[in-house]
């Protein structure tokens, strides 16, 4: 906390009535429920039918004796600490399964829709100058706060509700709601951080950055602790994100450890409040920092600037795929151990028990080369940003040409894919290494991550001949990135029609390290890439810039 | 002298919109154009056409000599552009900004650059997203004004900037102008206009309506008269070209078209003039003249018809 902005307490209300900080309440939850009408229930909804779909892959995985054995393995060790501390893995069933693993996937989805319910009606609002307009009105201190809070709990609630009507729906034991309320309990805390976080920094971004790195630490807690015990040890009681796990659904339920979650939900709550007191409309706590009033020397080249736009997210995301890598090059070891591993589990990783390891890896670049995908595509959509917001208009009106300014930033994209999949190749192999003891991986897997460059650089070649020809269809990639990941994944298992998987330009990578690099393969796809970025170069050198 | 901006017949259509349609504009070297009209008339859409960014359905267009679609780049060396809603980039500073787009152009004149950032009072520190919208125009305005760019194109360069702030921009666009520069100056604010202009273009529904000097324009409009006499007026609705003639005991209105001020003139002196008081067109009445129509048919009298213009 810096001192500026730091107001005197003797502001705070000294001789009005509580009703007053929180006029207006009541019609500001209206105005939230009425403004997130599609958002909430479409967040609800989804993660409703997202869990359905898991308890049938659940029931279907746990269906055999041989695949209870597999699943309990899985919920072991390391591994195992990912997800959760492994209650009731010796005596496994669907529910247990959903709870114990797939949990972990409803916890971040509800701590994620309570940071932005609660970030997108305190800060967001306050920066656009919007809440300026609704404080001018009859509108207490509080109430902003205080309905979005209300909202939260309401959200959080119903969520708890539903997710216990989904397992009921399958039939799965009587501790349903225990487990609805163990995820909405997780929405609840972060709820309440995200109040606590929006008073610290005047952005919103920056807020939910804070919220969802808390969430991150609450998860790095868990599993440090879980790992360092059966059953966690008391290390990972300071997470948040354990005390839902230890409510035990489907084992033997308890309820109390839900009622840490609520108290540190309502101390971040009041904190709060707290802070909202002693800072002005609009401000945060911390004073915005003066940035540097002349540009650095190097600042000066269209290459340059895109690079110095895309420089945060390029870091970022290579220094995530690569932790992801490590991470699970780590596991190649316990996850191809070949004792009583399933039918399914080794078809999934390349067929055979001679190359499971390799098998593994190979799903694990499939993996991280996807993310960089995503990394791809969200770049490409940052260009199109800049367009539509109306920064391209003014650098386009000086002495840089379209062709200049477009190939500048795929220039940089795909540099910063190269670059992110060395080092998440090399982390992941060094991870590997590690766990199986045996070097070469190093090489292999870093080897395995590049040759998927090629069939990326296709993607980023669709992303650019769209935000040439059709802008507003460059969501399109999106599909083509999923059906490679999911072919990928699951194309063993499944039919997938051979023309689907020929016109996948991931496909043609193959599973590398299990596959040798096919090089006639790699060219192909790089002449291609090279002929769909020259066409959307062109196409955009010739179609009207977008402007606001 | 020879034309920065010539357009002949340029057509430019959105969709079902017609956003240009023939439009004609020439901008004289060296000198300060003022292009008048409301918003959605096509001052922005005609300024994106002359820098390349938009492409004319049909017509011509040259700016420095060139088509400014196929010489884009070559022409944006010698032209700078004040946007009429500027973004920033939320993470740079307001002076990575201005370095930013001054060395995309082929560099910027350090000391102006300083010299103007004091003049606006601008904080180069603080990150984009933190600006205000007066303020990203100042850094707008500063990178375009700190180079050395020989034409410069500004869409509503002032929205946004207090009173203080429009005499230092009128103060410096002066200066530019003394250096010979040409400038498109788009705006409704028509004080400025009056203020800066040489020349004056009215758009409307893409289409350029009038252009000339003020002196010319006013020429074509009419002049209001109001005199005091010893006796009483008459006779005078019987000379051509007299409008909204208004006599009451001693005292005389009325409007005159600049054709026959002269005869007009001539006829008041017959009755003894004690005072005289002539007024020329202002740029509202030319305006007006070609929107009163429109704010007749919005209910909206002749007179009330300004707050387009200066509202902001």
């Amino acid at each position: 906390m810096t001192a500026t902005a730091v107001r005197e307490s003797t502001r705070a209300p000294a001789n009005t009535s509580p009703g007053d900080v929180l006029a207006g309440t009541g019609t500001l939850i209206r105005f939230i429920l009425r403004r997130d009408r599609i958002k909430l229930p479409a967040w609800l909804l989804g993660i409703c039918v997202l869990l359905l779909q898991l308890t049938t892959a659940a029931s279907n995985l746990t269906e055999t004796e041989e695949q209870q054995a597999d699943v309990r393995r899985f919920m072991e060790g390391a591994v195992g600490a990912i997800f959760g501390p492994g209650y009731g893995r010796d005596d496994i069933s669907a529910d247990l399964y959903v709870a114990g693993v797939y949990g972990l996937v409803f916890f971040v989805l509800a701590a994620l829709m309570s940071i932005q319910l609660v970030s997108r009606h305190t800060r967001v609002e306050e920066q656009n100058g919007r809440a300026e307009l609704l404080r001018s009105t009859v509108v207490g201190r509080y109430a902003q706060l205080t309905a979005v809070l209300t909202v939260a709990v309401g959200a959080n609630a119903a969520l708890a509700l539903m997710i216990s009507g989904t397992m009921a729906a399958r039939d799965f034991g009587g501790d349903g709601l225990l487990f609805g309320a163990s995820v909405g309990a997780v929405g609840l805390v972060f709820a309440g951080v995200t109040s606590l976080t929006v008073q610290i920094t005047e952005y919103a971004r920056t807020a939910t950055s804070i919220a969802g790195a808390v969430l991150g630490g609450a998860w790095v807690v868990r599993v440090a602790g879980d790992m360092m015990n059966d059953y966690g040890s008391s290390l990972s009681w300071f997470s948040p994100l354990a005390w839902s796990n230890q409510t035990r659904p489907y084992v033997d339920g308890r309820w109390w450890p839900l009622v840490l979650s609520v108290g540190l939900a309502a101390v971040a709550a009041a904190a709060g409040y707290a802070l909202s007191d002693r800072r002005d409309v609009g401000a945060g706590l911390v004073a915005a920092r003066a940035g540097t009033p002349a540009a650095a020397g190097w600042l000066r080249s269209p290459f340059a600037v895109a690079f110095r736009l895309q420089r945060t997210a390029l870091i970022w995301w290579t220094v995530a795929l690569s932790m992801f890598g490590f991470m699970f090059g780590g596991f190649a070891d316990q996850i191809t151990d070949t004792d009583g591993i399933s039918e399914d589990r080794i078809e999934m990783f390349g067929g055979s028990v001679d190359t499971l390891t390799e098998g593994f890896l190979g799903v694990i670049t499939l993996f991280t080369a996807s993310l960089a995908g995503v990394m791809l595509i969200h770049g490409i959509q940052a260009v199109r940003s800049e367009e539509t917001k109306g920064r391209a208009e003014p650098v386009l009106a000086t002495a840089t040409s379209r062709w200049t300014w477009f190939g500048s930033y795929l220039a940089v994209l795909a540099i910063g894919l190269v670059a992110a999949l060395l080092v998440a190749g090399f982390s992941s192999g060094v991870g590997a290494a590690i766990s199986v003891g045996d070097g070469s991986y190093v090489w292999d897997v870093t080897a395995a991550h590049l040759a998927h460059v090629p069939g990326l650089l296709v993607i980023l070649g669709i992303g650019a001949l769209l935000f040439g020809v059709f802008p507003r269809a460059i969501a399109a990639t999106w599909v083509v990135l999923g059906l490679g990941l999911f072919t990928g994944v699951f194309g063993t298992l499944m039919d997938i029609p051979s023309w689907l998987r020929n016109v996948l330009p991931m496909e043609h990578a193959g599973q590398p390290p299990l596959d040798d690099v096919a090089w006639p393969a790699m060219i192909i796809l790089l002449v291609v890439a090279g002929g769909l970025v020259a066409g959307g170069l062109t196409a955009f050198r010739r179609r009207d810039l977008e402007t606001k | 002298m020879t034309a920065a901006i010539a357009t002949s017949g340029l057509v430019k259509t959105f969709g079902q919109t017609r956003a240009l349609n023939h439009l004609d504009l020439t901008v004289e070297t060296g000198e300060v154009h003022g292009f008048l009209g409301p918003n959605g008339a096509g001052k922005s859409t005609t300024i994106r056409v002359l820098l390349g960014l938009l492409r004319a359905d049909s017509g011509r267009a040259e700016v420095l000599g060139s088509d400014p679609w196929h010489s884009a780049v070559a022409l944006h060396r010698r032209m700078a552009y004040v946007p009429g809603d500027v973004e920033l980039w939320p993470n740079l500073t307001g002076g990575e900004a201005i370095d930013l787009l001054g060395r995309l152009r082929g560099g910027l004149n350090q000391a102006r650059r300083a010299d103007l950032i004091d003049r606006f009072d601008l904080d180069p520190t603080k990150k984009g997203r933190t600006y205000s919208k007066g303020n990203r125009q100042k850094v707008a305005i500063v990178a375009a004004l700190a180079s050395d760019a020989e034409l410069l194109l500004l869409d509503e360069p002032t929205a946004g900037l207090d009173p203080l702030m429009e005499v230092v921009f009128q103060d410096v666009i002066n200066q530019v102008k003394a250096e010979g520069r040409t400038v498109l100056l788009s705006s409704h604010i028509l004080a400025q206009v009056e203020e800066l202009a040489d020349k004056v273009s009215i758009i409307r529904h893409g289409e350029i309506v009038q252009s000339g000097t003020l002196t010319e324009m006013r020429h074509l409009t009419r002049t209001s008269i109001e005199a005091d006499t010893n006796k009483p007026v008459t006779g005078l609705d019987q000379i051509p070209g007299i409008h909204d003639l208004d006599a009451t005991d001693g005292r005389v209105r009325f409007a005159v078209d600049g054709a026959h001020l002269n005869d007009a003139v001539r006829a008041l002196s017959q009755f003894e003039i004690r005072t005289l008081i002539s007024h020329p067109p202002t740029l509202e009445e030319l305006m007006l003249r070609h929107y009163g129509d429109e704010l007749a048919a919005v209910g909206g009298g002749q007179k009330s018809g300004d707050d387009d213009g200066e509202g902001r």
